[in-house]
């Protein structure tokens, strides 16, 4: 009687996330749907296909420029948020120190804010100090928001980081350098890899804080967004199709990339049965 | 003295404050700062831009009294209506991830996490696409039903959909980790002792996932609450919500003081929220399972 | 052993402080060269913070650490000849079990293939095959991973082995295997091994000499026989495990008074100077039934409780008199055909006895 009590509910939950599922990549296939429709404006079902939208996107000057300024951006984001947060991370999660506990909560306030409105008080910062707007000061601004994020992500990994390894190497002879690039920096590697790919994908993806922080320049999303209020054209699904596939690639890339890694650790490890 | 500036030396040479030292200086730089600044424009005369005026509150007591409650009053409506859906939405998934589906727990882990990674515009377009007239959802109607469903968008329950679509995995993952924080045998020892199903959950489950059902619920709340895309791009005209206002004091009002009392409030809301919420969690033990 | 060795590592009233708190209070030791010199202490007694002031994971407040007459305080833990085997054992997860070995060749600049000679070599000596060499250190079982610790604590070759209670997440039987293995590891290397542990059981069976710590301080040093037949207090005689304690008070030349029951009781020596304290007699010296009625000192009583212990039995008795419960063990052997319930005598030799001061 509970058993099939068990088993009912087990069904309708794993049946509620499916759709749940459904619903969250809903919009994402009638992005790619539009993008492949003729009609400059989408209707649905289809009723005549292109890859039209695909060959004007990818020859367009702008686009390119687009894509430029997004990945310098995203790169560069990337490098700086996970040096900062690496360190970051060690004093959230590795050492005992005291203050720790406030500067936990303080660091991790940027997330809880309102991306736009700290969008607004970067822009008005930035002409208080008179410094020109442009995407190096977009980079500064996505760091304010990722940099705590990638700590956040970071220190899961380092709190299950057993102290006793440095010290182990340490006394074993080890310089402070020695014990970093030995020990640290290989036991954290998945959390900061994962860290790094969490900065560029979400440096690449944003809107709020890129809106009012790049000045003349744009990255893409902004163009989408600017695209879709005023003087819609049908590269907007395009791009925002070739923006996803990206990020699917990329995502896969590394998926493929830490199986090998894995694999190749495992064949390592494995002794000969003899 | 001389003990105390050396116990200041002692503590700042610790590997700890060391390591805490870039990340703190540059959100000292790039947020503390432009908060405290925003915090002084908000005592500056209506339409400066300089920040050495003589302090005054005449902004505060304009917006009091200016029509600004409506969009306060929208934010906050639209912030715990999101809340409350996400909540009855996410938890039995939060359930399965945390203790049903075994290994299928990190595909819908990674499947739930792979759209926060892309554009939140590119998704919100996505649901313009689907509510559009003529759109999918129309457009399916239309052809198998023939019905018309028009003015789906630019809606009010267009922006909740909005909101309720981008901050779902926000208010997952707490609840899994929550969720997992729970014991299996604590469950059983319940149901051993003779409680009903609704009475584990209530007496067992909730009250000992709370910290990840507050976190899931604050962190959603305060990102609706300062949403800004959602409404312009789902709702566009219906409703105004205060990021808006603020967005417009600052850029075509040009009247940053004005924009700046606005964030104040705004920040002041959420920051009394969180400030609530982190006195009643202990982040080593959620993050680090300790 | 010379006279010159006995100052091999020598500690010169150390004390340690985290703010107001005293770990370590005044400590003075010397430990030998080539000696199995065991730290035994309850949890909170100070020997952690012993040992890692040793390897130089901490610094002492106050006094000197001495390494063959060099002073050791304030060389960093990656500049002292020696070694520690952590109780987590820290092994590198990333690295195979050869180059966990290796670790300390490496950063000393040995080429790779002295390394790896060595590091088979290590293998071999410590019972585990030589083609783990490239296995990952998480794939081996609790007991080779203790052994893969030492040999890498061994690679370093170090003039001081510590150990910080690496076998205590062991169960029962692998422990004792493993305790007996680094005693003859000992013996083979001839090194000087430092070794921490809560049990006194555990240091008695490895240790040439024992210190035993309470609250910071140490209360005894001695060799496992000295510490078994005269422990200096009553807190020593107890860390040995269950025993009868009985407060008792000078009574003449060779006996003492009860001050539960009055009654006197002959000791076959009295320390110099005693008024009162403590009368020590272990379980399994104490007889029951009718083997107990021929002994000096008595004392009648109801068992409540007998308990298998594998060759022997162990009977709690309430005594009559004073309601104090005394404990009794007997061989299996051993005839006695008493019950649960029975009045019966229990007694002891008085040369069975020890008598400590507070």
């Amino acid at each position: 009687m509970s058993s099939q009590a068990n088993r009912t509910s087990r069904t309708l939950i794993t049946v509620w996330t499916v759709a749940v599922i459904v619903f969250l990549y809903l919009p994402m296939i009638a992005v790619v749907l539009a993008s492949f429709s003729r009609q400059r404006y989408f209707r649905f079902p289809i009723p005549r296909w292109t890859t039209e939208w695909y060959t004007r996107t990818l020859e367009s000057l702008s686009v390119r420029d687009l894509l430029w300024t997004s990945l310098s951006v995203a790169a560069l984001v990337t490098v700086l948020s996970v040096v900062l947060a690496f360190f970051g991370a060690l004093a959230f999660a590795r050492y005992d120190w005291k203050g720790r506990k406030v500067y936990q909560r303080l660091v991790l306030l940027p997330i809880f804010f309102p991306q736009a409105v700290l969008g607004l008080a970067l822009l008005l910062w930035f002409s208080v100090l008179g410094v020109t707007t442009s995407w190096q000061t977009a980079v500064f601004a996505h760091m304010i928001w990722i940099v705590p994020i990638v700590i956040l992500i970071m220190s899961i990994q380092v709190y299950s980081f057993d102290p006793a390894l440095e010290e182990a190497a340490f006394d074993l002879g080890a310089t402070r350098w020695q014990v970093l690039r030995e020990v640290t920096l290989p036991v954290l590697a998945p959390g900061i890899v994962s860290g790094a790919i969490f900065a560029f994908l979400l440096s690449w993806g944003n809107f709020p804080l890129s809106l009012f922080t790049t000045g003349a320049d744009q990255t893409v999303p902004e163009w989408l967004y600017s695209k879709m209020v005023s003087g819609y054209t049908p590269m907007v699904p395009t791009l925002g199709s070739l923006t996803m596939s990206g990020a699917a690639v990329f995502i896969l890339v590394i998926y493929l990339a830490w199986l090998a890694v894995a694999a190749r650790r495992r064949r390592q490890m494995t002794a000969p049965d003899d | 003295m001389s003990a105390s500036r050396h116990d200041r030396v002692s503590w700042l040479r610790q590997p700890g404050v060391l390591a805490a030292l870039p990340a703190a200086i540059f959100l000292l730089l790039g947020f503390a700062g432009p908060l405290a600044m925003v915090f002084g424009y908000s005592f500056m005369p209506p339409k400066t831009f300089s920040l050495m005026q003589p302090p005054t509150v005449e902004n505060y007591i304009s917006v009091f009294t200016d029509s600004y409650y409506i969009s306060f009053t929208w934010s906050v409506t639209l912030a715990a209506i999101t809340v409350l859906l996400l909540f009855p939405i996410c938890y039995p998934i939060a359930y399965g991830m945390a203790k049903l589906f075994g290994k299928w727990a990190t595909l819908v882990t990674v499947l739930v996490a792979v759209p926060l990674l892309i554009s939140e515009n590119i998704r919100l377009f996505g649901w313009v696409l689907v509510l559009v007239k003529n759109g999918i959802a129309d457009g399916s109607l239309q052809t198998l039903f023939g019905v018309s469903m028009s003015g789906l968008l630019y809606s009010v329950p267009a922006i909740v959909l909005g909101l309720v679509y981008v901050y779902l995995p926000f208010m997952l993952f707490p609840l899994v980790i929550g969720i997992s924080m729970i014991p299996d045998t604590l469950k059983e020892a319940a149901s051993d002792l003779g409680a009903s199903r609704w009475q584990i959950f209530r007496e067992i489950e909730l009250p000992l996932a709370m910290p990840g059902i507050l976190i899931g619920g604050i962190l959603t709340f305060i990102l609706a609450l300062g949403s800004l895309a959602e409404s312009k791009i789902l709702g566009g005209q219906a409703i105004v919500m205060i990021a808006d206002d603020i967005e417009s004091s600052f850029t075509f009002a040009q009247n940053w003081p004005k924009g700046a009392v606005l964030s104040v409030l705004l920040i002041a809301l959420s920051g009394i929220i969180v400030y609530a919420l982190f006195r009643r969690i202990d982040l080593d033990q959620i993050i680090g399972r300790r | 052993m010379s006279e010159d060795s006995s100052s091999f590592l020598e500690l010169d009233s150390i004390t340690k402080k985290f703010g107001d708190f005293t770990a370590v209070r005044d400590i003075s030791l010397k430990i030998r060269e080539g000696e199995f010199f065991t730290l035994v202490g309850p949890s909170g007694s100070g020997k952690t913070t012993m040992i890692r002031m040793l390897v130089g994971m901490e610094q002492p407040t106050s006094g000197e650490m001495r390494l063959q007459g060099r002073v050791l305080n304030d060389v960093p833990a990656n500049k002292r000849p020696t070694c520690m085997v952590f109780q987590s054992l820290a092994l590198f997860p990333h690295k195979s079990v050869g180059e966990n070995i290796e670790f300390s060749m490496k950063i000393a600049g040995v080429d790779p293939a002295r390394r790896r000679q060595r590091a088979e070599e290590l293998l071999t000596q410590l019972r585990l095959p030589v083609n783990y060499y490239d296995k990952g250190v998480n794939q081996c079982s609790g007991g080779e991973r203790q052994r893969i610790a030492l040999a890498r604590a061994l690679a370093f070759d170090p003039q001081i082995l510590f150990f910080d209670e690496p076998l205590s997440a062991l169960d029962f039987r692998l422990r004792k295997t493993l305790e007996k293995e680094l005693k003859d590891i000992h013996k083979e290397t001839g090194k000087t091994f430092v070794y921490i542990t809560h049990s006194l059981e555990e240091a008695m069976v490895m240790s040439d000499r024992i210190a035993i710590m309470k609250a910071g301080g140490i209360v005894q040093v001695g060799s496992p026989h000295e510490i078994y037949n005269n422990p200096v207090d009553k807190f020593v005689a107890q860390f040995m495990g269950e025993v009868n304690t009985l407060a008792v008070e000078k009574a003449g030349a060779r006996s003492v008074r009860g001050q539960a029951d009055g009654a006197t009781y002959q000791v076959s020596r009295m320390p110099e100077g005693f008024t009162s304290g403590f009368l020590i007699i272990r379980p399994e010296v104490m007889k029951i039934g009718k083997a107990a009625e021929r002994l000096k000192n008595r004392v009648k009583g109801v068992v409540f409780n007998d308990y298998a212990l594998g060759s022997r039995i162990q009977y709690q008795v309430r005594a009559t008199a004073t309601n104090e419960h005394w404990l009794v063990e007997r061989l299996q052997d051993d005839p006695y055909e008493g019950k649960v319930d029975d009045t019966v005598s229990i007694g002891w030799q008085p040369a069975d006895s020890i008598l400590v001061s507070e």
